[in-house]
């Protein structure tokens, strides 16, 4: 909302500059989003008279000018074309300064000097459209009145100087967009009187009529309109509106039409209530309603637009058309015509939520619509219409029809809220006296009695005791609040399990070398295809009814496309060793979730990407059994995974504890590599952290450090290339366990080398593990290990068909 | 007998200084005081002397070995630092050489933010509190008194899946839950990922960051507030930092207030990133209205509290130096690594 400052003077006097002010009222709650102070950028810029034109002896489109600036007379070279001698017109004297930063210095033109400039209207900062008379590539001519000015400041002349204030106003105070609302802001935050000098509408009494000039008044929606008031003025003499007016519209950004469109858009300034004013003769039947629109009902609004409405929508008709879209926009079909001889203003309440969906539906927001949908109080229409009428009759732009129709369904409520002087103070952390609270609301208006604070009516935003601290709190001032520490019950401030094991991980991982990224929880069905996720995953998918984009149109069922366009990201961008990690969310509408209006299923996921010369499947493998054991996962089973379409059938394994599986980890499927553009080998894995929680067991005990030696042997076997060598492992130590007891036994298997080569025969591959086995009361013997070896081998021959490599 | 000895101890003295090495010092120890070293024989030859000599020399031998013992002890000292020297100058490197090492990798400087607000949260006995980011518009927007013709609702900022539910598009969804289940006193913080429909450019993500704080019990006061978020504002931005609270509103809360706090890059004179005003825009913040509290089953009556909220990137962005919000999401390794 901008505000002039010279109108805001109607209401509170002013003793400090604008930024004083600004800065005073910003305070209080009014933040001033801009200061704009007109005229201030156009300096030494003076009215003169041409005394002589001569030509420039060296170029044909230049003259030679005598001009008397008052004080002298100067010479001023210039190509303009529209000067004669005996013009007056405004002179940028040598040190001028001009809107948009421009210095005037004096200089030869073409080898003659120059001591200044003469200024067009679009050189002194103005709107062409202002200076009708003027024309836009010429020199601003200045009518001969202005001779006796010669020499003086142009701001002054023209008048250019303008302080504007522009307000950002909280949707809770519809009342500050008006000049009346700030300016009673500006008197309570600057301590001065309220000037109030609209009290009149207050008193003043108009009769109730059924019908004016024929004209009668239906409300058929008393749902979306609370209160609608019209009344007449005839004998209207369309024209043009004072200088004061069109000047205090401009400088609040309205451009002016005419004087009874000006006096609906003043009122609209002043009083905060959009006015509407219609040719009486347009009015079908001289009957309005308001009433919901048809579906499909066509009305082109003032700005020549046709728009199609359906029954949400609020419009006031005729008894044939809509002639106006409620609280948005008036319909060209009752506009004011320069013939307009009777006119009915409008000045109505609707209901906020339907003008804002309607002004959206139609894409038009205008300045009644803002105020609308934020919430207006009927008792100020009343004031809005007398005061429309009072300015018709100031500006003798027509005459006083007697009395008003007013269709006033519901009352506005006014609320009464107990002033509880211990709760506020409470609240805000204060001691501010009942005194000194009563003394802020008064100066808002708002009055106390019986122990009740009572909102007036231009303030339904004020409902409970909260709303009142709010009220006094802005007026004791935000910045005499004191800093105190909460007195209240000791409270823990610890992580939670889950958040303890998520720091934990990103400890590892950092530490390991790799480095957290942050993405989107959108994707576009193409990224699924690209990422070959499986279909049973893609059905999962949620969808946003309006996305920002088809890349951003779901939420993503699993975290992999993510990852995936990182990595192609950083492979285009020739970024080597690549190793990064995520922990995100992912979203799986499983059961429907989402179309019964219950939250889906939504885990914390950690997703790590690599690729480069230093990784491969097992490097990937170790870092997420580093993260597990930080965790405290310690049992689980790595089992291979073929059907996973993402990953590379042969190198991807899950890791289950049980049947469930907590990670998927293993190489980028190719083909997934090639939608990404990648060229190189990729490695993924996906971590459910909300089950690595479920699983993780702090319960280490301490075992005591061996006292007696222990027995090593080694042994290697060679076994066909399809054998894991997980099972043989497995084997191993399940035969160890049945062969030694009690406080013997197998305490550590190592695979120490893995070996292929001709000689082995194809397909073979050779083994070899350390063993170590040891008992805990005594020194173990080779008699007692011997055996156990023997058995060992044996196992491993009749199981995987293994042969002892020698 | 005398003279022998002396003789020995002179030769076997002369020689253990000669002696260049341990090696050559361990022979002349043989041969004096070994098992058949020249003074180990004299000694021995003791039965051949008459009971009067017998102490005489006996005590001499005595003296003798044990002079030249401590002798050798020193001469050995002596021979060992200086082959440790010896070896010492043999083994000089160039440190300046590369370090042999695991890389570290980086936390992201939206974590890192986080982290460190948690951090000072925890201190002040703070609970994390996380919640859905596909939520039910009730919780998004209808218990934060925010009712279904609210501005706020509209699709133009808030993404739906259905009528009923949306990308949360503020943290504050997890406070109502947090009253909803939990009994005063409160006192959460809820970092997370919130939505808005807000097109990629450098200063607008459709997803950022927001780290949200609520505190429920008696007797709390909008000074609590004030004091919370100074003694945040200083741990978090420097202990030089100030703060000013603006009026402002927020449907859930009353009062309401922005907080401004003197910039953190110019210490309140004027630069770029404070727009030469000295102070930055920071949070709003405010005490819980009472229909929330009233909404999530809290009695106004009974209990106040407050509650505040501000943008995590907007702080990383300012305090690392980074001008474009849009690095924060692309991942470029090289970016990455610089945190």
């Amino acid at each position: 909302m901008k505000a002039s400052v010279e109108w805001l003077k109607e209401y509170s006097d002013i003793d400090v500059d604008c930024e004083k002010l600004g800065d005073i009222l910003t305070m209080t709650g009014s933040k001033v989003e801009e200061i704009i102070e007109k005229g201030n950028d156009i300096k030494n810029v003076v009215v003169g008279k041409i005394l002589e034109i001569k030509k420039h002896p060296n170029a044909d489109k230049l003259v030679v000018t005598k001009v008397d600036v008052g004080t002298e007379k100067i010479q001023i070279v210039t190509g303009a074309k529209n000067i004669k001698e005996n013009d007056i017109v405004p002179i940028a004297k040598d040190g001028a300064e001009l809107p948009g930063g421009k210095k005037i210095v004096k200089s030869p033109l073409r080898g003659v000097d120059s001591c200044g400039m003469m200024c067009s209207v679009g050189e002194l900062g103005l709107d062409i459209k202002d200076y009708p008379d003027q024309i836009e590539d010429g020199i601003m001519i200045l009518p001969e009145s202005y001779e006796k000015d010669l020499g003086k400041d142009i701001v002054d002349v023209l008048n250019l100087r303008e302080d504007i204030i522009d307000f950002e106003i909280t949707p809770n105070r519809p009342d500050c967009l008006s000049i009346e609302g700030l300016g009673r802001e500006t008197a309570a935050s600057l301590g001065k009187e309220f000037k109030n000098p609209r009290k009149n509408l207050d008193e003043l009494k108009v009769e109730d009529k059924k019908e004016i000039e024929g004209l009668k008044v239906d409300i058929t929606a008393p749902d979306l309109c609370y209160r609608y008031i019209a009344r007449v003025v005839k004998n209207v003499k369309i024209g043009p509106s004072p200088e004061w007016m069109v000047r205090r519209l401009k400088a609040c950004g309205v451009r002016s039409i005419n004087n009874i469109v000006d006096i609906t858009n003043y009122v609209m300034l002043e009083l905060g209530q959009p006015m509407h004013a219609f040719d009486i003769n347009s009015i079908e039947g001289k009957h309005i309603t308001v009433r919901r629109a048809k579906n499909g009902e066509k009305i082109t609004t003032l700005d020549g637009q046709e728009r199609e409405l359906n029954e949400d929508n609020l419009v006031i008709a005729d008894e044939k058309k809509a002639v106006a879209i409620a609280g948005v926009m008036g319909g060209q079909n009752s506009e004011i015509e320069e013939d307009t001889k009777t006119v009915v203003f409008e000045s109505a309440v609707f209901y906020g939520g339907s003008v804002r969906k309607t002004a959206k539906k139609v894409g038009l927001r205008t300045e009644a619509s803002s105020r609308y949908e934020k919430g207006l109080s009927s008792e100020n229409a009343i004031r809005a219409i007398n005061r429309a009428v009072e300015l018709v009759v100031e500006l003798g732009a027509g005459e006083e029809v007697e009395g008003k129709v007013d269709v006033y369904p519901t009352k506005q409520k006014i609320n009464k809220i107990k002033l509880d002087v211990d709760r506020i103070n409470e609240l805000l952390g204060t001691n501010i006296s009942r005194e000194e609270m009563i003394d802020i609301l008064e100066k808002l208006d708002i009055k106390v009695e019986n122990g009740f604070a009572i909102a007036p009516y231009f303030r339904m935003d004020l409902e409970f005791v909260a709303d009142i601290a709010e009220e006094i709190a802005r007026f004791y001032g935000y910045d005499k609040l004191d800093t105190t520490l909460i007195k209240a019950a000791t409270t823990l401030g610890v992580r939670t399990k889950e958040q303890k094991i998520e720091k934990k991980i990103e400890d590892v991982l950092v530490n390991n070398g790799l480095s957290e990224i942050y993405t989107y929880g959108f994707v576009g069905e193409k990224d699924l295809e690209k990422s070959k996720i499986r279909e049973s995953l893609i059905e999962n998918a949620i969808e946003i009814t309006n996305p920002l984009s088809d890349e951003y149109k779901l939420m993503r069922p699993t975290t992999i496309p993510s990852m995936m366009q990182i990595l192609a990201l950083n492979n285009n961008r020739k970024n080597q060793n690549v190793k990064l990690f995520d922990i995100s969310r992912n979203y799986r509408n499983i059961n429907g979730e989402v179309e019964k209006g219950e939250v889906p299923l939504q885990e914390n996921i950690l997703t790590i990407g690599m690729y480069g010369d230093d990784v491969d499947f097992y490097t990937l493998k170790g870092l997420i059994e580093n993260v597990l054991e930080a965790s405290n996962v310690n049992h689980y089973d790595i089992v291979k995974e073929k059907e996973n379409s993402s990953y590379h059938p042969g190198r991807c394994a899950n890791i289950k504890v049980g049947l469930d599986v907590i990670a998927t980890i293993g190489e980028v499927h190719p083909e997934v590599l090639m939608n990404y553009d990648i060229n190189k080998r990729c490695y993924l894995a996906e971590l459910n952290i909300s089950k690595v929680v479920k699983y993780s067991k702090q319960n280490k005990k301490y075992q005591e450090v061996p006292k007696f030696p222990a027995v090593e042997r080694d042994i290697a076997i060679i076994v066909d290339e399809d054998v894991e060598v997980g099972a043989i492992e497995q084997a191993i130590v399940k035969k160890s366990k049945r062969l030694l007891k009690g406080k013997k036994g197998l305490e550590e298997i190592k695979l120490f080398d893995i070996y292929r080569d001709e000689k082995l025969g194809e397909g073979k591959k050779s083994i070899a593990y350390s063993l170590i086995f040891r008992d805990k009361t005594k020194s173990l013997s080779d008699d007692e290990v011997n055996p156990v070896m023997e058995e060992i081998t044996k196992e491993l021959e009749e199981k995987f068909g293994a042969t002892l490599r020698k | 007998m005398k003279e022998e000895i002396e003789k020995i101890k002179e030769n076997s003295i002369k020689e253990m200084e000669n002696s260049q090495d341990l090696k050559t010092l361990n022979d002349v120890r043989v041969k004096y005081l070994g098992k058949k070293g020249e003074l180990t024989l004299v000694l021995r030859g003791m039965g051949k002397l008459s009971p009067e000599e017998r102490p005489v020399i006996g005590s001499l031998v005595n003296e003798v070995r044990d002079e030249l013992n401590s002798l050798l002890e020193k001469k050995e000292k002596e021979l060992n630092s200086k082959e440790l020297q010896k070896k010492l100058e043999t083994e000089n490197i160039d440190v300046t050489e590369p370090s042999k090492k695991i890389a570290l990798g980086s936390l992201h400087p939206i974590t890192q933010i986080i982290e460190e607000v948690e951090e000072i949260f925890l201190g002040m006995g703070y609970e994390i509190a996380d919640g859905p980011e596909v939520e039910k518009a009730i919780y998004n927007f209808d218990k934060l008194n925010t009712p279904p013709d609210h501005p706020a609702r509209d699709v133009q900022d808030t993404f739906y899946i259905t009528d009923d539910i949306v990308l949360r598009s503020q943290t504050s969804p997890v406070q109502a839950r947090v009253m909803e289940t939990k009994k005063p006193p409160i006192k959460i913080i809820c970092p997370g990922a919130v939505y808005r429909s807000d097109s990629v450019d450098a200063t607008h993500s459709p997803v950022f960051h927001q780290i949200e704080g609520l505190v429920v019990d008696k007797h709390i006061s909008m000074t609590d507030l004030k004091g919370t978020l100074e003694m945040f504002a200083k741990k978090c931005l420097g202990e030089n930092t100030k703060i000013r609270f603006r009026p402002h509103h927020f449907p859930f809360t009353e009062p309401s207030a922005e907080a401004d706090v003197s910039c953190f890059v110019c210490g309140g004179k004027g630069c770029k990133v404070c727009k030469g005003e000295g102070w930055i825009e920071l949070l709003g913040c405010g005490m819980v209205h009472p229909n929330v509290f009233k909404n999530c089953g809290i009695d106004p009556d009974e209990y106040t509290g407050f509650a505040f909220g501000f943008g995590v990137e907007r702080i990383a962005m300012a305090k690392f130096g980074i001008e474009d919000m849009r690095l924060l999401f692309e991942n470029d390794a090289r970016f990455l690594k610089q945190f």
